[in-house]
Parts: structure tokens; sequence; C-alpha cells
């Protein structure tokens, strides 16, 4: 049936059309921006967990012990923050 | 670097401890603000169907910033156009002046952009408590997670969230500044070596200006977008 072919190729045309898109979609937004994205998350997630640890230590007066414990969970929340982004990056 | 000083013009003005002085950093905002409303206005005045340029720029980024807000965070963020539009014109307009020699660049200061970021912050947490009233702390824990790892897992992803304004103005901070002295080093080098060895850093400069233009687009285009994925997180809320 000439309709059916029809619609297949037609079917097969829109697959190679959305596909090429996402390609697209994907090297557009340049490299550089993309590496710096992943760069600022893992650091800001330190600093956050060491500014935090330091509130902390300040007003229970417990000098280094939250600071420590909380520098290293940002750097776990950091590398979340990573895993997490380069995870949207691939969708 | 004297392209990064900050000073009064015209009297100093104070309310209480605060200075609220008018400064250059002042003034390139509101040239940027006026360059904004001027050229949209310009654009929509006359709606003719073969638009001239104004008009051409003003549709291409309505129909640039709309189809990114689809995009990413569906249209639930409709109502939110206006607010993203206009934070990626500001955004993109001052760092394009930025680009003019002899101006002032605002968003090479981390306090403005900080306080850019922390106004998004602010208000894309306010519009999630609305939308789902506590059930807006389940961004907190994460499903399928053992009972005993919780309180460790509630406290990284606090620290992960907390972490948002400040990944998102420093990216647009440092972005800026470095460029700006990396721009410096080399129209230094052109100075020293002279006329005999200067060619080599100028033409450096000539292509670091090219690649600066289009940091200072992809950079409003950044902060746009991760305002645009901010937000998805709090209207559709699935962890």
């Amino acid at each position: 049936m000439p309709k059916d072919q029809f619609k297949t190729r037609l079917e097969i045309a829109k697959k190679k059309i959305s596909k090429k898109n996402l390609y697209d979609n994907k090297n557009n937004p340049s490299s550089i921006g993309t590496a710096f994205k992943l760069s600022t998350e893992l650091v800001s997630a330190v600093a956050v967990g060491t500014i935090i640890g330091f509130i902390f230590d300040k007003t229970f007066g417990t000098k280094p012990w939250f600071i420590l414990i909380f520098f290293f969970v940002g750097v776990v929340a950091g590398i979340t923050n990573v895993i997490r982004s380069a995870k949207n990056m691939q969708k | 670097m004297t392209q990064f000083n900050v000073h009064r013009i015209g009297p100093e003005i104070k309310v209480g401890a605060f200075d609220i002085s008018f400064t250059n950093a002042s003034l390139f905002m509101i040239i940027s603000s006026v360059a904004i409303l001027l050229i949209f206005n310009l654009g929509s005045k006359k709606n003719s169907l073969l638009p001239n340029k104004i008009q051409l720029l003003a549709e291409l980024s309505y129909t640039f910033v709309s189809k990114m807000i689809n995009d990413t965070a569906g249209s639930k963020a409709k109502p939110y156009f206006a607010f993203i539009f206009s934070l990626f014109m500001f955004v993109l307009f001052c760092n394009m002046f930025g680009m003019i020699p002899y101006t002032f660049t605002v968003t090479s200061h981390i306090i403005v952009t900080f306080i850019l970021a922390s106004f998004i912050f602010i208000g894309v947490t306010v519009i999630g408590f609305i939308k789902h009233g506590f059930g807006y702390l389940k961004l907190f824990v994460p499903s399928g997670v053992p009972a005993v790892l919780l309180p460790l897992i509630v406290v990284i992803e606090i620290i992960s969230y907390l972490s948002r304004p400040i990944s998102l103005s420093v990216r647009l901070f440092a972005n800026m500044m470095a460029g700006h002295t990396m721009m410096k080093v080399f129209g230094g080098f052109v100075i020293s070596l002279g006329i005999v060895g200067g060619w080599l850093p100028l033409s450096f400069s000539v292509a670091l200006t090219g690649l600066e233009i289009l940091v200072a687009f992809l950079q409003a285009y950044v902060f746009a977008i991760l305002t645009c994925i901010y937000l998805n997180d709090a209207l559709n809320l699935h962890h």
C-alpha cells in the first residue's frame, strides 16, 4: 500500500529530525559553559558546608569539630551536585 | 585594576549606616535597563509583517527565551516568563555593555551577581512553599533511602540546596572578571613589548574579544536556564 509506505517513511523522517535536534541541543551551549558549571557546583557546596560549620562553631564554642564535619559533608554534597548535573546533561 | 573600581558620581547620600550614593555601577545598570526598554519599545511600536532590524531583534529574543522556558520548566512556568525574560536581558546587556572599552562591567562584581542569585533563590523557595505547602520539604528527602542514612542524606541535600545561589553568582562573576582581567593582561603585553614583539599579544587580544562576547552571551544564557531549572524543581516536585 502506498499510503502505509508513506506513513512509515514519514515516521522514519520524523525520528531522524528529532534525533538531529537532540544532538544539536547537546552541542550548542558550548563545552566551556558546562565545564565551568560543574566546577562551581563542586566548590560552592564545599564553601557552604564550611560556612555552616564555622557558624556552628562560633555559636557553640566547639572550635574545630563542626567545621571538620561540615567540610566533609560539603564535599559529599558537592560530589552529589556534580553527579546530578552530569546526569541532567546526558538526558 | 582601575576598570573594576567603583566610584561615586555626584553627592554622597547616606541612610543610617548605609551608603546609597549614586556610583558608576548604578549608572551602568541604569544605562542597560534604559537600552532594553528602548529596544523593546521601538521593536513593538510598529507591528509590521516584514520586521525591521529592531523589531526582529525584539522578536528573536522573545521567542528564544520563551522556547528556553518551555523546554526546561514546561508550560507551568509560563506565568514567570516576564521575570526570566527581564533577568536574562538585564544580565546580557550588562555583560555586553562591559565589552565596550572604558565602560564598567556591573556583573564583574560578586555583590551584584550574588544579590541577583539570592533574589532568585528566595523567590523560588517561596514559590515552592506556596505551591506545595510543607510538602516542598520532600525535596530534601529522596525516596528509597534506608532510614539509617536519612539524617546524613538530609544534611547533604540541604547543603546542596543552599549552594545554589553561590554557584549561580560565582559562575557569572568569575567568568566576567577573569575575561576582563585576561584582556587587560594581554593589553599590557602589547604595551611592554612595543612595536617589535607586540603583534602576537595584539592578535591574541583580538581573539579574546571574540571569545569574551561569546562568554558574555553564554553566561547570561546559563544564568537564565539555571533559574528555569530551579523553578522547574519548585513547580514540578519529583525527586
